[in-house]
């Protein structure tokens, strides 16, 4: 039976989203290819991620169970998967594009013979994957030419998950057969780095301030939009050197460089020793009263205004988007 | 211990990169080229191991006759002997044709341990590794900051996403993709770049390591991104750019 | 009358005896002398060549040996008053030369300078003139050598105390002969205490900074050329300063010859913001380092006597070097150290590597992706250089990426466009590779020059000119090792020639103008971009300028390192600038500038503004003028 195999992965904060966008990438190439979805996950057939269904539901679902699975490892899903896919025979088999996938899929798909088109960004008729090359400067259109099955992953957000139906679906257990021995690699729990250092350089989101906030008492106003956005404070040189934060905060050349996904600039004009230790951020956000303010060169987003305004403002938006 | 670190040679991430008129690639006659920067930290990380533990660091690589100025650079910083894969044929491979090539190269040389970067700063694909590690049937993992040797074999410290780390024991050999940012690289010298002439440079042709299979995935088309990165400013009273931008913060560039 | 013809009384015999002992004890003062001066002369000798030095030029030798030796320019200009007093005793010891000579032929009743007959009592006077000059002179110095104890002498040795009595002693035994009238006795004990002087001296020489007597003209001659010149690295092993075989002729003769007199650590911005770098104890360190080890070891030279951190804390400034009076070349020789370090990759730095590696493979020294600098260009519609415009406006990494830069090169660009000069910049542009020169980089720095130079070559570019006086400097001296750099000029330069052609303004407004290192000492410009500030105002001095300009701290790659141990040598200098009162702090390069932004964003009091000299004067432009 031919069909297309969406695939789900237990995430740590329980999430079903990326599951859902895969579902609607996988709904999209059913339109385009007439084939049927069908979904599988490694786990309990009662756990979450086989019921927080959105749009219309997959004909089947596969739950994969094996003791030897309970933790993640590349042999043991390589082999779990591999087994699946000999049984299912589908067309496409689709992943959303985590670091779990980007682990295992490529050797999964190698013992095929096929080659995962991963970090998918778009699906269009042919059908064609689109995915970016050159760090997004290129778009590039891919397309599959051999008769095995072909391997997937879509990129986070690349695709809207559709509205939750309340759908089921009939879902059976797969049992693979691994053996202890297969599995070569040990992994530990998870851990997170212990908070004791300021490490700056592996932020997500930084709250960077300069001179802007005046004094020392104004301090409070970005601890807020910090606190708020789960992000490290940060500041410019001169606010390190007044002591107002501990100089291994101090973002620009003679301090950190950093290249966190969010970067808010608060009241910061944009000197170049600051700027060369935070342009490869992915985002970066100014918030300044002066408009020819260098800062607003480099940033995507810019609010021209009073920081003292604005920045409680910003604190609340952001508390209330929660 | 005897690694071996597969390197790329990339455009320079400063180029100007502009579509070649068929559509289908890249005019490379005007690039600037470089080691791609994930390879230089699996290099970096192999030539600490080998002044910890001793042995020997073989860098391979795969490209047409520019790629020898990358391969010099890796000798330079300290790498003992080099094999070229001559290919001016690698844009119509596939991920998995140029692990085939990669690995008949690798494979003779019987080694403890293979890095090579998670991804290429060019193509994207960070499969390579992982397929190179199936077609020599070794254990391997991906996204490594740090590696430690250990009686049993080795262990790595893998990055996981939102800032989660885990730490994975597994036997050698073995086959690593390295992360950026775990070490700090090194910087070439004059006396690098001197030595390194003296050092061994095998170039094997690609078609002497046997003709693969047919790719499977091939590359259609490529076009330039519609966006244009520029500055979008959010006016309004305060209370309405702080919202709006919230808002553009979460669906357009997700960060939120 | 006879007072007028009283002249030196010498011993007219010498009996058997002081025939006898005279020799001898000449000899085993001589002896004294070689057995010291001997293995430091071979130290000298032994060490290697010199890459690219030539002797030619000799007339700027001769003049230079003249006007640093012969008049002692320097040792009074910089410090006049300890100038003056050891100038006489030097001019002393010259006068001197034919008064020892026949003192000490006398005794075997050669003497050739008759007291009694004309020529031979003027040239006593004569002599005596400067005897006199040189016992007040030598008091004066052991008055301050003493007494006053400036820090930058250092500790206190009983070798100059001795030397100077020997001195002090040498010229009242010649001036008393002119009082003697006693018995023969008094007179022969008069000349023999002279001599004594005279042999207790010699052989204390080589054991002392007095070395500087015999070394110092050798040093002044032999210098590399001109100022801060680094030299070229000579074959395949040369990788710069590393160990003893390493050391030249220069570098060695240098390190005998300084006289510790520390003008250098006086105006050492490094030195004098609580760093460990002193330049002095550099020198000095290379001279432990070749007693201790010689010219031929492969002992590192960074370690016992000199360390690292130290050499990489030099801005490049050249106030050391050019304040020398014994023409040692400090530049050259903490480059040298730094090439030594970073060649061999013994230099680790989070900072160096990351300024090494963002050059290794991109255009600039700020790690900035270059479509940022075609975005400048593009957006401001400046032309690009094609051939056919008169100046090719180099913009450098500062130019191009730095905010405050990119307002330099707009401002000088809208005066050249009202005084209808064209020009145009080019499409793709490398840094000079300033940073990397200094600090030792020299893969890096050849990578650059070359390229740069390629693309000199294919633009057929003819007339460069910058905002910033690191890229005039190296494009003009440090590229020409890789080939021949087209005509460079400074913007300063550019503006004064043309001043008479821009308007100037009536509101006098009070400036202070910094001399960038890299201009003044380096390029020897001082009125130009005065004259081009003057057109905005009136311009006041601040009490270090021209030559003696203390750094604003970015030099020698230091801009890219790093906080600094101790005081930072920007907010030293700014501190000093807006301590004149003036209304405006006038730059002409964009590395000051951008170090007394950040310095004075650090201060609390009403601050001056900063502004490039090509602001100043792109402000009283008629308005039209703009685009």
């Amino acid at each position: 039976m031919s069909s297309i195999l969406v695939v789900q992965e237990a995430r740590r904060d329980g999430s079903a989203r990326i599951f859902q966008e895969t579902l609607a990438a996988g709904r999209k190439l059913a339109a385009l290819t007439g084939l049927p979805l069908e979904a599988a996950a490694v786990g309990d057939p009662n756990a979450n991620i086989f019921r927080e269904i959105t749009g219309a539901p997959p004909s089947a679902g596969h739950a994969i169970r094996h003791p030897l699975l309970a933790a993640y490892t590349a042999d043991g899903y390589v082999l779990a998967f591999e087994q699946l896919i000999r049984q299912l025979e589908p067309r496409y088999v689709l992943f959303p594009h985590t670091y779990q996938a980007r682990d295992f899929v490529p050797r999964l798909a190698a013992r095929f013979g096929q080659v995962l088109i991963g970090d998918v960004t778009a699906i269009e008729t042919g059908p064609t994957f689109e995915r970016q090359l050159f760090q997004g400067r290129i778009n590039a259109a891919y397309r599959h030419t051999s008769d095995g099955p072909c391997f997937v992953s879509i990129q986070n957000g690349a695709f809207r998950a559709d509205e939750p139906s309340g759908g089921t679906m009939p879902i059976s257990e797969f049992l693979p057969a691994i053996e202890p021995a297969q599995i070569r690699i040990q992994p530990s729990d998870p851990f997170r780095e212990s908070a004791q250092t300021v490490d700056l350089g592996s932020a997500q989101r930084i709250v960077c301030v300069g001179r802007g906030i005046k004094t020392a008492d104004n301090m409070p106003l970005v601890e807020a939009l910090a606190g708020a956005l789960d992000a490290e404070l940060a500041a410019s040189r001169p606010i390190c050197d007044n002591g107002w934060l501990p100089m291994e905060r101090q973002v620009g050349s003679s301090g950190q460089t950093v290249a966190p996904k969010l970067y808010l600039a608060i009241g910061i004009s944009g000197a170049i020793q600051h700027l060369v230790g935070m342009k490869g951020s992915q985002c970066i956000v100014a918030v300044n009263k002066d408009a020819d303010a260098p800062i607003f060169e480099v940033a995507n987003y810019g609010i021209v205004g009073d920081l003292f305004e604005v920045v409680p403002a910003l604190t609340e938006a952001v508390k209330a988007a929660k | 211990m005897k690694i071996v670190v597969a390197i790329k040679q990339v455009p320079d991430r400063d180029a100007p990169i502009r579509i070649a008129s068929a559509g289908k690639w890249i005019e490379e006659a005007d690039l600037q080229w470089a080691m791609n920067e994930p390879d230089a930290y699996a290099l970096e990380e192999a030539l600490q191991l080998k002044e910890k533990h001793g042995g020997e660091v073989v860098v391979v690589s795969a490209g047409p006759e520019r790629v020898a100025t990358t391969i010099r650079e890796a000798l330079a910083k300290g790498a003992d002997r080099a094999i070229h894969i001559v290919a001016d044929d690698l844009g119509s491979r596939d991920a998995l044709g140029v692990a085939r090539l990669l690995a008949a190269a690798i494979q003779p040389e019987n080694p403890d341990l293979v890095l090579t970067g998670l991804q290429s700063e060019d193509m994207g694909l960070g499969q390579t590794g992982v397929i190179l590690a199936e077609l020599l049937r070794l254990p391997h993992s991906t996204l490594i900051l740090h590696v430690e040797k250990t009686d049993a074999g080795l262990r790595v410290k893998r990055e996981l996403e939102e800032g989660w780390f885990q730490s994975i024991e597994m036997p050698l050999p073995a086959v690593l993709t390295m992360q950026s940012g775990g070490n700090k690289l090194r910087y070439a010298t004059l006396m690098g770049i001197k030595r390194a002439k003296t050092k061994e440079l095998r170039a094997v042709n690609a078609a002497e390591l046997g003709a693969g299979p047919a790719p499977v995935v091939v590359l259609e088309q490529i076009t330039l991104p519609k966006k244009q990165k520029s500055t979008q400013i959010l006016s309004g009273s305060p209370k309405e750019a702080a919202t709006a931008l919230v808002e553009k913060l979460k669906t357009e560039a997700r960060v939120l | 009358m006879n007072d007028l013809l009283r002249t030196l009384v010498e011993p007219r015999h010498f009996a058997l005896w002081e025939r006898l002992l005279f020799p001898a004890l000449a000899a085993a003062s001589i002896y004294g002398f070689y057995w010291r001066f001997a293995p430091i002369l071979r130290n000298i000798q032994r060490a290697k060549k010199d890459p690219g030095f030539h002797l030619f030029p000799i007339v700027k030798r001769v003049g230079d040996f003249v006007w640093e030796v012969a008049l002692q320019s320097k040792v009074i200009r910089q410090r006049p008053l300890a100038g003056i007093a050891h100038a006489s005793v030097f001019w002393a010891f010259c006068a001197f030369a034919l008064v020892t000579l026949n003192h000490c032929a006398a005794v075997f009743g050669l003497g050739f300078l008759d007291p009694a007959d004309r020529v031979g009592r003027y040239y006593f006077y004569f002599a005596a003139v400067f005897a006199l000059a040189c016992a007040v002179g030598i008091l004066g110095l052991f008055v301050r050598r003493f007494l006053v104890q400036p820090k930058w002498l250092g500790e206190l040795s009983w070798g100059s105390g001795v030397v100077a009595l020997l001195i002090f002693a040498l010229m009242v035994t010649y001036l008393a002969a002119f009082f003697v009238t006693g018995p023969a006795a008094a007179v022969h004990a008069l000349w023999w205490a002279h001599t004594l002087a005279l042999l207790a001296f010699l052989p204390i020489i080589p054991h002392t900074k007095h070395l500087h007597l015999v070394l110092g003209p050798f040093t002044v001659f032999f210098s590399r050329g001109s100022f801060a010149q680094i030299p070229p690295l000579a074959g395949d092993e040369d990788f710069g300063m590393v160990a003893g075989k390493d050391l030249t002729r220069i570098v060695s003769l240098q390190a005998y010859s300084c006289v510790e007199c520390g003008r250098c650590m006086e105006h050492c911005p490094a030195n004098n913001t609580g760093k460990e770098l002193n330049p002095k104890e550099i020198v000095l360190g290379l001279r432990g380092y070749l007693n201790e080890f010689g010219p031929a070891s492969e002992e590192p030279l960074l370690g016992k006597y000199a360390s690292q951190q130290a050499v990489f804390q030099c801005t490049t400034c050249g106030a050391c070097e050019f304040q020398c009076p014994v023409g040692i070349e400090h530049v050259p020789i903490m480059v040298g150290l730094r090439r030594g370090a970073v060649n061999t990759g013994a230099w680790e730095d989070d900072y160096g590597s990351k300024l090494f590696l963002a050059l290794e493979k991109g255009s600039n020294a700020l790690g900035m992706s270059a479509t940022e600098r075609d975005k400048f260009i593009e957006k401001n519609v400046l032309p690009i250089f094609d051939g056919t415009q008169e100046y090719c406006l180099w913009l450098g990494c500062m130019g191009a990426y730095d905010p405050q830069g990119r307002e330099i090169v707009l401002a000088f660009a809208r005066v050249m466009r009202y005084l209808g000069i064209t020009f145009g910049v080019l499409r793709k542009e490398k840094c000079t590779g300033d940073a990397v020169r200094r600090l030792g980089n020299d893969l890096v720095f050849q990578q650059l020059a070359e390229a740069n130079l390629e693309t000199m070559a294919q633009n057929k570019v003819k007339k460069i000119v910058s905002i910033c006086p690191h890229c005039v400097r190296t494009i003009q001296e440090d590229w020409k090792e890789y080939g021949a750099p087209p005509e460079v000029e400074h913007h300063s330069e550019f503006l004064a020639r043309f001043a008479s052609r821009l308007p100037s303004v009536q509101d006098r407004k009070k400036i202070v103008f910094h001399d960038p290192c890299y201009l003044g000492r380096y390029r020897n410009v001082y009125d130009e971009p005065r004259k081009a500030a003057a057109l905005a105002g009136s311009l006041v001095e601040a009490p270090r300028s021209r030559e003696r300009s203390f750094c604003c701290g970015a030099g020698g790659g230091l801009a890219f390192l790093g906080e600094e141990q101790g005081e930072r040598v920007s907010h030293v200098r700014t501190a000093e600038l807006t301590a004149t009162g003036a209304s405006v702090i006038a730059a002409a390069c964009p590395f000051c500038n951008t170090m007394f932004r950040d310095a004075l964003a650090a201060r609390d009091d009403a601050t001056p503004e900063l502004l490039d000299i090509a602001q100043l004067v792109a402000q009283e432009l008629p308005r039209e003028s703009a685009n």
